[in-house]
């Protein structure tokens, strides 16, 4: 069987929101990416603030852009 | 991109695969009032469509739900394209604290500050309110984060509730939850016997009021469009309108 790459998946903290629930998260490894929300993050209507700590994965086609997976409690 | 392939990883959850690489996810869950949502991140715009064909063909035909970011069009297309419709949106507000003209407290109706409510008529006010809301509008249509309770409690933590105690009764809540220089406001509700009497604006003015002196400078909430009371008396206050969710609905036929 193929083995099938998995996105990177990385924590960060939320520094910033921005307009279309898209949001600066610096990384774990001190990147910044432009991530937005999932869709099962969405859809638990779970908000996002800045300073949250949170699960991001990162884009395999733009390392800049990624997704947040998780929000943990703070 | 080459063909995408559809894998169901489990029970609820769905994967698009092409070139070997993962390029999206799919993911349906029951919320707590039994209601099934569904949805669907990809990398690639192409792995939507397929991914939607594989998991509305496998899922049970009961009435999905999905919620998307107000402004973003494509995404809203992709799930019309699915047959999903648009019922409902909810704005989410951002109110200035300083700018808060919280005027006096009416007559008959005394602010117990956060923290200083007792736990058990607390409790019991919140299941009150959101009883009667389930009677009336459903409670399906207010903007809240659900998190895991114990079986029957939805008070997540009681110092963060000021009260409006209306004619010596506990008639009115509201809860917030600050973070750095931003607070949110979760919920504001005032139990139907003790409405128009000003204990929801006289909640909202003395947690602006505390906020302000606490130098946290801005506020945020979400309203759903239908409530138009409730965006009245926020608008009052002078919140402004920063984005919505739109939540989609796609029925048997």
């Amino acid at each position: 069987m193929p083995r099938i790459a998995k996105g990177l998946e990385i924590e960060g903290t939320v520094l910033e929101c921005l307009r279309n629930a898209t949001f600066k998260v610096e990384l774990q490894n001190g990147h910044q990416v432009l991530a937005h929300i999932s869709g099962k993050i969405r859809k638990n209507y779970i908000k996002i603030l800045p300073f949250d700590r949170v699960l991001v994965e990162v884009s395999p086609y733009d390392l800049t852009r990624g997704r947040i997976l998780f929000r943990y409690r703070n | 991109m080459n063909t995408v392939m559809i894998n169901r990883v489990d029970e609820a959850e769905w994967q698009a695969v092409a070139d070997e690489q993962i390029v999206g996810h799919g993911d349906v869950s029951y919320r707590p009032d039994g209601r099934l949502f569904v949805s669907i991140d990809v990398w690639q715009d192409e792995a939507f469509d397929p991914l939607a064909e594989a998991m509305l063909g496998e899922l049970p035909t009961a009435v999905l739900h999905t919620l998307v970011g107000g402004e973003d069009a494509e995404l809203t297309a992709r799930w019309e394209r699915a047959g999903f419709a648009v019922e409902r949106r909810e704005w989410e507000y951002l109110l200035p604290t300083r700018a808060a003209v919280a005027g006096p407290v009416p007559e008959g109706v005394t602010i117990l500050p956060a923290g200083t409510a007792d736990e058990g008529l607390l409790r019991e006010l919140d299941r009150t309110v959101r009883a009667q809301v389930e009677v009336a509008v459903g409670w399906h249509t207010m903007p809240a984060e659900l998190r895991p309770h114990p079986a029957g409690d939805t008070l997540i933590d009681p110092s963060l509730y000021a009260v409006a105690v209306v004619d010596g009764q506990y008639g009115g809540l509201i809860r917030v939850v600050s973070r750095g220089n931003r607070a949110r406001i979760g919920l504001l509700a005032v139990r139907a016997e003790c409405r128009r009497r000003g204990a929801g604006q006289a909640l909202l003015g003395h947690t602006l009021a505390v906020l302000d002196e606490a130098g946290i400078g801005t506020a945020w909430t979400e309203i759903d469009q239908a409530n138009t009371a409730a965006t009245a008396l926020f608008e009052r206050f002078g919140a402004r309108r920063t984005g919505h969710l739109a939540e989609l609905v796609r029925r048997p036929h």
